[in-house]
């Protein structure tokens, strides 16, 4: 019975989440996060977080919105309903990308040090440390939380640490400088992009094994960010100087389309119902909105300078 | 009472015998899971100099990967052609002049070595078989200069391989990590020893393989080597490597080559000899 109440109020506040939502991006060079009404597409509100904000994240609740602060070596975390910085915590130096685990904790990348840090946000605390490669860029979590990809930009490198053991289980050589990871729905599966090689890489998570390779023919294409459909049947890939998303099949990695953004894609995120694709075009200060149905760009948001990341809180 | 010797000997023994055991045992668990295998690195050149400078950070670097697959990287200095034909190497980076440079080819081949000193345009045009090229030629610098004099008729600016104050493309990494190290700004000679480790030891990453004629194939294959100047870097059949330069003005970085506007940013071969005479 009190079970019964419970699953129904989950469900009545996954709704309301659902219905609307809003959008967070962080501007590297205006020290602010815009947010965004996904409703209406329109930005309601711009909220100073700190020098040069980087990565974006949300609580698996939705109650908290994570900004790392560059510039302030520091993790800023926003009240998505007060839409403001409620506390910062020392994050280790210059913290760029990082995931949130379904457990709350944030694992982040610390590029100067060679190593992956884990936190509880909740209190700031440093829960773990993992050596990895140089310059580590790109973090990815699985969805059981099982397992998380740190990239290492100089080292060529996806390591493959355990949660919640923090060990290294397995190191995978891919392309010049990988900069982002995505993991399949079961986790058995993830996907690298390398910036310099200009391709995008399958592999075999418990054997290491390289499973396919696409080079995106346009060459200026440094690809960045990467994330799956829901379906897990498409990949998106952030084109950075092309300009574009490419989308690729999943399972053969043929490129199915290429939709034009603006200049310098980098960041990208996905609603919960895989519906809308959000993208920072950084030279161009926007956010580009596609419908990921028609894979036409629906709206173009005007935000701050450099927009570097983006979540949704849907 | 003393103990005496004859008791302590065999007591301290046994503790030997223990921690060697254990790390007997630690390290056959390891090598269970990884087996190191050792990477020799030749070494031909100044013992105090940018070149050695830049290979021993291309080495730290190529420990740092290699620790997570397996590979141990060691430089070993070697003083001239025959040291390095009878040296059990990988592969030789050489800070040498033009003649020694065909010399130390010619004694190791098939074996690779990497000039990452000399600039002469004809030991590119000579196309040695082994003999490859990680500093750019003066002909890939005088090409840039006159690229970028045609957009800036008045400009003085010189192309280098590398400076210090380049932060594009996670070159302030480099730069900081070699200065860290070494307390000196890193020179175009020290970055093209880098690449020049660093480009080996990737490919022995990709391939597993490091046998010298085997390196010597991997590397003049199609390898996208992220020199931490933007591009992907690959041999021409000179065996130079291509590759952006900048262009400097005084101590200040003014512009990079190919210079869009005059040439495609991404045609590398608008730079020096693109190819062997037929």
């Amino acid at each position: 019975m009190h079970k019964a109440i419970f699953v129904l109020l989950l469900a009545v506040a996954c709704a309301s989440h659902a219905a609307g939502g809003r959008v967070f991006v962080s501007n590297e060079r205006d020290d602010t996060v815009s947010v965004i009404d996904a409703a209406t597409n329109k930005v309601i509100a711009t909220v100073p977080v700190g020098k040069r904000p980087r990565g974006v994240g949300v609580s698996p609740d939705g109650s908290e919105v994570y900004v790392a602060v560059s510039g302030d070596n520091a993790i800023a975390v926003v009240d998505p309903e007060k839409l403001e910085v409620v506390r910062t915590f020392d994050s280790g130096d210059d913290p760029e990308a990082f995931a949130v685990h379904p457990n709350g904790n944030i694992y982040i990348s610390n590029e100067e040090d060679a190593k992956a840090s884990v936190y509880n946000p909740r209190n700031g605390e440093k829960i773990a440390e993992i050596e990895v490669g140089i310059e580590p860029e790109g973090v990815a979590i699985s969805p059981d939380g099982s397992r998380v990809i740190v990239t290492s930009e100089s080292t060529n490198m996806l390591h493959i640490i355990a949660v919640p053991e923090h060990e290294i289980v397995a190191n995978i050589v891919v392309g010049a400088r990988p900069r982002a990871a995505t993991f399949s729905a079961d986790g058995k599966i993830a996907y690298a992009t390398s910036e310099i090689s200009g391709e995008v890489k399958k592999v075999d998570v418990a054997t290491g094994t390289i499973l396919g390779r696409m080079p995106l023919a346009d060459d200026k294409a440094k690809p960045k960010d990467v994330l799956l459909s829901r379906d897990g049947k498409r990949l998106f890939v952030a084109g950075g100087r092309a300009n574009s998303i490419f989308v690729l099949d999943a399972d053969t990695l043929e490129v199915l389309d290429t939709i034009g953004v603006g200049k310098r894609v980098w960041g990208l995120a996905l609603s919960r119902d895989g519906k809308r694709l959000y993208t920072t075009d950084g030279v161009d200060h926007q956010v580009s909105v596609i419908d990921t149905e028609s894979d036409d760009v629906v709206a173009t948001v005007p935000v701050g300078k450099f927009p570097w990341g983006v979540a949704i809180d849907d | 009472m003393s103990p005496s010797p004859a008791r302590s000997f065999p007591a301290s023994l046994h503790v030997c015998l223990a921690a060697l055991c254990l790390v007997l045992l630690s390290a056959s668990s390891s090598s269970a899971a990884l087996e190191t295998r050792q990477v020799r690195i030749g070494f031909i050149g100044a013992s105090n100099g940018d070149a050695m400078r830049g290979a021993s950070q291309g080495i730290e670097e190529a420990n740092a990967q290699g620790r997570f697959l397996g590979w141990q990287y060691e430089l070993v200095p070697l003083a001239d052609a025959a040291a390095a034909r009878a040296a059990d190497v990988a592969v030789i980076v050489a800070d040498a002049g033009p003649d020694a440079l065909r010399a130390i080819a010619s004694a190791v081949a098939p074996a690779a070595v990497i000039n990452v000193s000399a600039a002469d345009d004809t030991l590119r045009a000579a196309c040695l078989p082994n003999l490859l090229h990680t500093l750019p030629s003066a002909a890939m610098r005088d090409d840039a200069e006159a690229q970028w004099r045609h957009k800036h008729a008045d400009s003085r600016a010189t192309a280098r391989a590398w400076h210090e104050s380049f932060r594009k493309y996670a070159a302030a990494q480099l730069n900081r990590r070699y200065e860290t190290r070494h307390g000196l700004p890193m020179s175009d000679v020290a970055w093209a020893a880098w690449a020049a480790v660093k480009l080996v030891s990737n490919t022995i990453a990709t391939h597993g393989e490091a046998a010298p004629a085997k390196v010597h194939d991997m590397i003049r294959g199609d390898i996208a080597f992220d020199g931490q100047k933007g591009a992907d870097m690959n041999f021409r059949d000179t065996g130079q490597l291509r590759q952006p330069l900048l262009l400097v003005d005084g101590d200040t970085i003014v512009g990079e080559a190919p210079v869009r506007g005059v040439a495609d940013p991404g045609d590398l071969d608008t730079l020096g000899l693109a190819a062997c005479a037929r």
